[in-house]
């Protein structure tokens, strides 16, 4: 492994059933994320997916492909633009740094070619 | 600029803890997985969990930084169930600037949650107010399983 490697991408489409299940496993309804007349009165047509959802993807992804040894210490990351009921995303990244054990993976949220977040995954190798 | 940033600067340092009511749950790991759709066993399968070092099954590491299930709070008017500041900026609008998660040690379904939330730093950057809030997760043994840096932003609405 060494920098400039590229880790499988995770895709995922992101459906209102998916959004719903994922309101009630974090305890968050905020009516962003499902209220069409809350949505309507604030010029949006669709369910905004909650950004926080896109941790979990990146964090899945460098675990999918570190193996189950691996740990993960660090994740940071940021929302870039909103992402909607029904869009898919497609979670890119690549290898930035490898010191010892510790692996630094440089990550992106993509619907199409619009970044909706960016990351990055510092993980441990046993 | 007209942001109240003295104001919110007086806030800095302000605290505020929740302690979950029961453990987390072997469920809520469940729960967790499927609606993200993470079908990796280390958080449903013990055995699995165990063969890679883990005392038991373990939580999918984002899990408790995006969960609200600790706080124990009704929901606001927006359907919102968790912790918030309400921080008063008027003539601003909120936009979430990212997170930082420090994951130290496992979750497993065993752990009963505190957050403790605490308004870390307030400043003005390129006429916006960055206001840095922090949440640390111990368990009942109060072990450090995470620290989550949350950067909220206040935009003057021209």
């Amino acid at each position: 492994m060494k920098a400039g490697d590229e880790v499988p991408a995770l895709e995922r489409t992101i459906g209102a059933a998916d959004m719903i299940a994922y309101a009630g496993a974090t305890w968050d309804w905020h009516r962003l994320h499902h209220d069409a007349a809350y949505l309507r009165a604030r010029g949006l047509d669709r369910p905004v997916v909650d950004g926080q959802l896109f941790g979990a993807l990146l964090a899945e992804q460098v675990q999918d492909w570190l193996g189950p040894d691996a740990r993960l210490r660090r994740l940071r990351f940021r929302l870039l633009s909103m992402v909607f009921a029904g869009e898919s995303v497609r979670v890119t990244g690549v290898v930035t740094g490898v010191e010892g054990p510790l692996v630094t993976v440089e990550q992106k949220v993509l619907v199409a070619d619009r970044v909706a977040a960016g990351g990055t995954a510092q993980a441990v190798l046993p | 600029m007209n942001l109240p940033v003295e104001e919110i600067r007086e806030l800095v340092g302000r605290e505020v803890a929740y302690t979950a009511p029961e453990p987390l749950g072997r469920a809520a790991l469940r729960y967790f997985a499927l609606a993200v759709g993470d079908d990796n066993p280390l958080y449903t399968d013990a055995g699995h969990a165990r063969a890679h070092g883990y005392r038991d099954v373990v939580a999918p590491p984002t899990l408790i930084c995006e969960t609200n299930q600790y706080a124990g709070l009704p929901m606001d008017a927006d359907g919102y169930a968790g912790h918030s500041w309400h921080l008063d900026v008027p003539g601003a609008r909120l936009v979430r600037g990212g997170n930082d998660y420090t994951f130290h040690q496992p979750v497993h379904p065993d752990d009963v949650i505190t957050a403790t939330w605490r308004i870390e730093s307030a400043e003005e950057k390129a006429g916006k107010l960055f206001v840095i809030s922090r949440a640390t997760y111990t368990n009942q043994r109060g072990e450090l399983l995470a620290v989550n840096e949350e950067t909220l932003i206040y935009v003057e609405i021209p």
